[in-house]
């Protein structure tokens, strides 16, 4: 096994390991925290293809963003460590059916079919590469990103600001 | 490529008038403060300039900002469609007591229907797969919102968390069906993943997953079956102008992306012999999965429809079956199909917005979305309850309204190209369906009415609404010529 393939598998495992225990553990910090490391997980596989800007805006954004808002939500709830967390599983049966069914099928499908590939090359950096294209060929769809998150905050502010006036009256 | 940008801004005025109006909306809302429901008057200005540039640019066929989005007549029809429907809802919305509930944040919610106008105008334009995902998020995330907006808290939350969940995993499904086509065509735009298809040099199973992927995340935007499970609750918690908003225009923008996308990417090309039939791309018969997909869709929503009391759920659940029926045209892979399927949307536009309008009068006075108090309501609000009468015959089909036109363009369409077993269906759905708009007509002129038999008055404007919803319903059942051949005019696309 090559240095690289090492890696990969190191960081392949880290990241589903890390996401089944975000799943599966019934306390809100330990999946909070395993989430860092999916989350690092996913970066680094990032790395391993070249592509160094996604990797950084993985860590920037996830890592150093959202994951530290998840986690300060998390610590100022009160109660957070007292409060037992609903985390029934309804529908065993069928539920593990239709995911065994589906992840059969993908798994075969990712084995079985003749991926168009990019021809193995060593890339310098990707970042002027992805601004260049940004402001030309993706103009479109940066500007229309960027309309999608002004929308979806000026709703984030919506939904959390909208009981205020009730609490003042009280 | 800046000439080819300043070009492609040039033919893209409609979304970018929508994307101001937003912007300005926003900037109303806090300069008006307490007298924001007068946001209203600017976004119906801005949907206004926003019309005309749409109809200026009828008759064009052009593919902008390098090929991301066409702007033919495909897309021009939809977007009228959108823009008629943006109006009424703004008006509706103006009428709607339910919204009084959530005042201070009314400047928002205008803000917020053209957010998702704008999301729904791309989507009828996009060519681009990248886009198409952008531009269905920037409309669902705007509608999630929205769908939580009153707060009679309970419904409209537990609305808003169930349609949020379904759409983040149906457009994850929907992301991941479109990353396995790239896999093996290597194209985001939908030319160039036609191309790779016709060459034939791919795995037909993985192609088969990644379609149906796809179709599970169109297939929640229209909800079709099995993919509806999110719309009644969305529709009976939402808002009624919003639920209204999202069982038509939401619809015809998903049906819009979905026409063109499976239409310019799964089509052979070749073989485009006889004109305005055309023919599958080997390996994936995406048409008997669409044609499997309306058969559950109508009959499931026709059968449940019938079991509902409450007004908007019913009206969801007939949403649905119309879902169902629409499909029927993309299944049958020609023109005259898609031309149908336009028609229908016309139609559908005016009797659909007709019934919820009605609905949402009624809702207004007695503070009632049950079906069972709607007893005696013929004789004491006369007019609106005629108007509704005509909406429900319309919807069911029965001539002379829209209604009737819209089914029978449909079935016709579905016949020549010899699909008898799905016509059979759907006219057996149609029956089924009368029944549960009948009781509607039932309880409203043949049962007298109980307890209070004052006389409900509705102010003139509301009155002017229902005529414009009414007279189009009732005009296009007997004089169809010129918008059958709009219609059938405006199935062409860019490239094809």
């Amino acid at each position: 096994m090559d240095l690289y393939a090492f890696f990969f598998y190191f960081f392949a495992v880290l990241t589903v390991g890390s996401a089944f225990v975000v799943v599966f553990s019934r306390n809100i910090i330990y999946s909070a925290f395993a989430l860092m490391f999916t989350f690092f997980g996913v970066a680094a596989l990032y790395v391993l293809l070249y592509a160094d800007f996604v990797a950084v805006t993985q860590l920037l954004v996830y890592v150093g963003g959202i994951l530290v808002l998840i986690i300060f939500g998390v610590m100022l709830t009160t109660k957070v460590f007292s409060v037992e967390m609903k985390t029934g599983t309804l529908n065993l049966l069928p539920a593990t059916l239709f995911t065994a069914i589906i992840a059969g099928m993908l798994i075969f499908v990712f084995s079985a079919t003749d991926w168009n590939v990019v021809p193995d090359q060593e890339w310098d950096t990707t970042v002027y590469g992805i601004g260049a294209l940004l402001v030309n060929e993706f103009i479109l769809p940066m500007q229309v990103a960027g309309v999608l998150l002004l929308v979806a905050m000026i709703g984030a502010v919506m939904m959390a600001a909208r009981d205020w006036t009730k609490l003042k009256s009280k | 490529m800046a000439e080819h940008i300043l070009e492609s801004i040039s033919l893209f005025l409609p979304e970018i008038a929508l994307t101001v109006t937003l912007c300005v909306a926003i900037i109303a809302d806090l300069i008006l403060k307490e007298r924001n429901q007068n946001v209203a008057y600017v976004v119906i200005a801005g949907l206004v300039i926003t019309t005309i540039f749409v109809l200026r640019q009828t008759g064009l066929t052009e593919t902008i900002f390098s090929d991301m989005v066409a702007v033919d007549p495909f897309a021009v029809f939809f977007k009228i469609v959108l823009a008629v429907s943006g109006f009424f809802i703004v008006f509706f919305s103006m009428k709607c007591r339910e919204l009084d509930a959530n005042k201070k944040r009314i400047g928002e919610y205008y803000m917020l229907i053209v957010a998702m106008m704008l999301g729904m105008f791309i989507m009828v334009g996009a060519t681009n797969l990248l886009l198409m995902y952008l531009a269905l998020e920037l409309s669902s995330i705007a509608s999630y919102i929205l769908a939580g907006y009153t707060k009679r808290a309970r419904d409209s939350a537990e609305a808003s968390l169930k349609y949020v969940i379904y759409g983040a995993v149906s457009s994850g499904m929907l992301i991941y069906g479109v990353s396995i086509l790239y896999g093996i065509t290597g194209a985001t735009d939908i030319y160039g993943v036609n191309a790779a298809l016709q060459t034939g040099d791919f795995s037909p199973l993985a192609l088969l997953t990644a379609g149906i992927l796809i179709i599970a995340g169109f297939g929640y935007k229209v909800t079709v079956a099995p993919f509806h499970f999110w719309s009644p609750d969305v529709y009976e918690g939402a808002p009624i102008t919003i639920t209204a908003f999202l069982a038509v225009a939401s619809k015809a923008a998903g049906f819009a992306m979905m026409i063109r996308f499976f239409k310019v990417s799964f089509i052979d090309t070749a073989l485009l012999d006889t004109a305005g039939v055309w023919d599958i791309v080997e390996g994936f018969q995406w048409n008997i999965i669409l044609a499997v997909m309306a058969v559950l869709t109508m009959t499931l929503g026709n059968l449940v429809a019938i079991w509902q009391n409450n007004i908007k759920r019913l009206l969801a659940y007939s949403s649905i079956a119309h879902a169902g029926y629409i499909l029927m045209g993309l299944v049958v892979l020609t023109d005259q199909g898609i031309a149908s399927m336009m028609l229908y949307f016309v139609m559908y536009l005016f009797m659909n917005f007709g019934a919820f309008y009605i609905a949402m009068l009624i809702s207004n006075k007695l503070d009632t979305e049950d079906i069972e108090d709607y007893k005696g309501l013929g004789y004491r609000a006369p007019l609106v309850c005629v108007a509704m009468a005509v909406f429900l015959i319309s919807l069911t089909g029965i001539p002379p309204t829209a209604g009737f036109i819209a089914k029978f363009y449909l079935f016709a369409a579905v016949i020549s190209a010899g699909w008898y077993g799905l016509v059979l269906i759907a006219a057996i759905n149609t029956v089924i369906s009368l029944f549960y708009y009948v009781r509607i007509f039932r309880n409203m002129f043949l049962i007298e009415p109980e307890g209070d038999t004052s006389k409900i008055e509705f102010s003139l404007s509301s009155k002017i609404l229902v005529f414009a919803l009414l007279i189009p319903t009732i005009f296009f059942g007997v004089y169809f010529r010129d918008i059958v051949d709009l219609a059938q005019a405006s199935v062409k696309m860019f490239g094809l």
